[in-house]
């Protein structure tokens, strides 16, 4: 009897507890998938308009795609948002945008870019040539602001404006690459707005209300929540099916795995593929695997003396099974890399280069032809005395972890004595990156829609992106052939001398290139066969299925 | 009683001057910088002209001495990565993990002392057993394996409670929909300051019913749920206030976990974004805000037992 009266005392309180959360003013539960497109009577498979989609992203975004803090989260918000001059066609290849066409004069110096004259930005202002050039030159071109990816336009001198609706892209040397750089990650943002102010600081635009081209506008933002957009009905383009996107902001990966198959999230990339075989199995959920622009690498420091010789990179690339690592770690979401032009770029790449087969005996070979060998007996090979100690230094994020792990142990079983350090992200940028004190490590790059790897390998670049510091005059002629001509034919045979000369000589250590595991609910349509990154240029076209 | 508070104000303040030093230093001492110049693929200049706009081309002393100075005032500064103000930021986040205590607070409480006078005047038979077994599991249980264990099941194979996030706010009242993504956050920090609270009480209880009054008490007659409500509940919840304020900087910290596996846009989630993101400005602050909360809860519990119990004197 006692504990009964404890009980009931008990329960009552809790009601009263929960009856007054009632008065706190929370909301309902968000349902993503809601496709209730009103009234509408489509036909099955027919695309229909209303429904929403929920896409994750790890970290509040900045609504400006040249802010040092635009990074991937503020990346896929902002391609929605704004609008570039060009965008990414279904094949990859530029097609138009705020620009209707271009032309180049003959010495490939100009370029010139006709605008569209029927394009309002989100608060009713016209978008003109005025706002291109301001883009340009006041942001891009000010060195003292350090915008993102200006290092495609280090070329640029400055944007004319020729009328209203065209303008002149003014260059140094020729950049046969230009209109895809227009199409990755440069989006044109208002003058009217940012005229005299200071881009970073401006966060009524930056953090709150931002003023785009694009095919959705800002709903809501709530930091740390999400972001909504939704249907800008003023769209220059075909007007979105979709009433609603929503960003959501979700740090840990384990949870979009987790949303995705509850129904809360509709697409996204993969980036850990190890819940790959429950999401496969899922009913509700397809997987595609998506060519990218991207490359996996080991890079070998080229200050550092032992590297220098092309035998010991290859000796290292022979040592590795890619193939298994792709099997397991990347669960077969990945192709063999010897050069670094991935086979979503169709038109340039090439299989016909100097392949590296998983062949201990023959890096063991290479390694002896350069003067190392096991002369001790204790599995570690060594010159004048000195083993081969190989200082491998990795930041954590996604599977670099896993991978670098086996590579450790298949360069240890040929005979390097390999350290893996194991970094937080921001310590291994510090050493690799900026104060290039590390002697091998393993990342990625992923770039434009451009064979151009200048960035990554050019011998100018080596205080840029060049982070191997590899420096060759005949790589260097090449890639600036490459850059320079705008002729596909001849743009094709000179890289794929490039890429054969990357596989024979390997700038950098190549390992493969990742294919991107797109997951998405089944209810979603018309998302076109691209990249997650590239599909959200066409979200325009995206439906939802009952 | 006033030089007493006046003297642990004192304290308080020295406390947290080292506090905002050991902070600053080692922050800036870690390897790497603000995400904005932390890029993989930002060139040598585009880190640079960071550097420059964020101030860190300064000596640590100078930005420290800059800092406290503006801290004094009140000014926490701007965070280096969204250009917000720090201030801002802290009171867009704070809301929800007191929302996420709070609920905690009174949840444990009630359960605690609950189980714990059950456990203590059941002690030693089946009811005692099943309570202390479970509150050794709740403390052994690491709270973000549970947490994800949790999700697994409820969200993801039964599909009956949201994995993640806090709902949508702002919009229509849905009770569910506020209630159901409480309650596995909620929970996983019940677990982790559940078990004290009911091992504190029972202990507590036990050595109050052995005193000599309650002996007296039952002796002059009184009925055995006076006796333990009235006599020996009151005087052995003295010391749980003591424990309540001592759990509160243990669940901001496990806050941290808490938040980080359920979306919850708290606190913790705020002070895992700044680390990560070297973002200094916000470290400092979220610090500076969670050593007052400590320090301020600590200082009430002080003079709280001292209300309660009149043999303690702060003097």
């Amino acid at each position: 009897m006692k504990n009964n009266k404890w009980i009931v005392l008990f329960t009552l309180l809790m009601s009263i507890v929960l009856l007054a959360a009632c008065s706190y003013g929370g909301g309902d539960e968000t349902s993503t998938q809601s496709a209730e497109g009103e009234g509408e009577q489509a036909a099955e498979g027919e695309p229909q308009s209303g429904g929403s989609v929920s896409i994750p992203i790890v970290a509040d975004p900045t609504f400006n795609p040249w802010h040092p803090n635009a990074y991937a989260e503020s990346n896929v918000v902002n391609r929605v948002l704004f609008s570039g001059l060009t965008q990414t066609g279904e094949d990859l290849e530029p097609i138009p945008d705020l620009a209707t066409e271009w032309e180049t004069s003959e010495d490939e110096l100009e370029w010139t870019f006709h605008l569209r004259d029927d394009v309002l930005w989100h608060d009713g202002e016209q978008f003109t040539a005025e706002d291109v050039a301001f883009t340009f030159n006041e942001i891009v071109l000010n060195e003292a602001l350090g915008a993102n990816n200006t290092s495609y336009f280090q070329m640029l001198q400055e944007v004319q404006v020729v009328d209203d609706y065209t303008v002149k892209f003014i260059m140094d040397s020729p950049v046969a690459a230009l209109p895809a750089y227009l199409s990755f990650n440069t989006e044109i943002i208002p003058q009217h707005i940012f005229e005299g102010q200071d881009p970073w600081d401006l966060t009524s635009f930056n953090k709150e209300n931002p003023v785009g081209t694009g095919a959705f506008k800002l709903k809501s933002y709530t930091s740390g929540q999400s972001v909504v957009l939704e249907r800008n009905d003023d769209f220059y383009g075909d007007i979105a099916l979709l009433d609603e996107v929503e960003y959501k902001v979700l740090a840990d990966a384990n949870t979009h795995v987790a949303q995705l198959l509850s129904g809360e999230l509709s697409i996204f990339a993969l980036d850990d593929l190890s819940a790959i075989d429950r999401i496969e199995s899922a009913e509700n959920v397809t997987v595609e695997a998506r060519e990218t622009p991207r490359f996996f690498w080991i890079i070998a420091n080229q200050e550092v003396e032992k590297y220098q010789d092309v035998r010991v990179r290859q000796a290292i690339l022979h040592s590795i099974d890619r193939q298994n690592i792709i099997d397991t770690v990347l669960k077969g979401y990945g192709t063999i890399a010897d050069a670094g032009i991935a086979p979503a770029l169709a038109d340039y790449y090439t299989d016909d280069v100097t392949r590296y087969e998983y062949d201990p005996e023959r890096a063991k070979e290479l390694l002896a032809e350069a003067g190392w060998e096991d002369t001790d007996g204790d599995g570690i090979v060594d010159k004048d005395g000195e083993p081969f100690t190989i200082d491998f230094e990795i930041g954590i994020q996604g599977d670099l972890e896993a991978v670098s792990q086996m590579v450790q142990q298949y360069l240890l079983s040929t005979g390097f004595d390999v350290n893996l350090n194991a970094m937080e992200w921001n310590s291994m940028i510090q050493d690799v990156v900026v104060n290039r004190d590390y002697e091998m490590s393993l990342n990625w790059w992923r770039y434009p829609a451009d064979p151009d790897l200048s960035a990554y390998m050019h011998s100018n670049s080596v205080a840029g992106n060049n982070i191997p510091a590899y420096q060759n005059p005949e790589l260097d002629a090449l890639l600036e052939a490459g850059a320079q001509t705008s002729d596909i034919e001849e743009r094709k045979e000179i890289y794929i001398e490039a890429q054969q000369f990357m596989s024979e000589e390997l700038p950098y250590i190549f390992l493969w290139y990742p294919q991107e595991a797109q997951v998405r609910v089944n209810s979603l349509q018309g998302v076109p066969d691209l990249a997650f990154g590239d599909a959200l240029h066409h979200i325009h076209k995206w439906y939802i299925e009952e | 009683m006033l030089r007493f508070l006046v003297n642990r104000l004192g304290q308080s303040m020295i406390l947290l001057l080292i506090v905002t030093i050991i902070t600053f230093f080692l922050i800036n001492l870690a390897p790497g910088g603000p995400s904005s110049t932390m890029r993989m693929d930002a060139t040598a200049e585009e880190r640079q002209a960071m550097v420059e706009n964020l101030g860190l081309d300064q000596p640590v002393l100078v930005r420290y001495v800059d800092w406290i100075t503006n801290a004094v005032q009140g000014d926490l500064g701007v965070s280096f990565n969204t250009s917000e103000p720090v201030t801002q930021r802290i009171l867009e986040r704070l809301p929800y993990t007191i929302e996420l205590t709070v609920f905690t607070i009174i949840i444990s409480v009630l359960l605690g002392i609950f189980l714990g006078v059950l456990s203590a005047i059941k002690r030693g038979k089946a009811q005692d057993h099943v309570i202390n077994f479970f509150s050794v599991i709740g403390l052994s249980v690491p709270a973000f394996w549970l947490g994800l264990m949790l999700i697994l099941l409820f969200s993801i194979n039964l599909g009956w409670l949201p994995s993640s996030g806090v709902g949508s706010r702002g919009g229509e009242f849905n009770l569910w929909g506020y209630v159901s993504h409480l309650i596995l956050p909620v929970l996983i920090l019940t677990t982790t300051v559940l078990p004290n609270i009911v091992r504190f009480t029972r202990s507590s209880m036990l050595e109050v019913i052995s005193q000599n009054y309650i002996r007296t008490a039952r002796a002059k007659g009184a009925k055995e749920s006076i006796v333990l409500y009235v006599h020996a509940l009151r005087n052995s919840l003295i010391p749980i206030i003591t424990i309540i304020g001592m759990l509160i900087p243990r669940l901001l910290s496990g806050a941290v976990i808490t938040e980080a596996i359920f979306g919850w846009t708290g606190i913790g989630t705020l002070i895992i974004e700044a680390a990560r993101g070297r973002d200094y400005p916000l470290v400092m602050g979220v610090t500076v805000v969670i050593t007052v909360v400590v320090v301020v809860c600590n200082l009430l519990v002080d003079i709280l037992y001292s209300r309660v119990d009149p043999r303690v004197k702060n003097v």
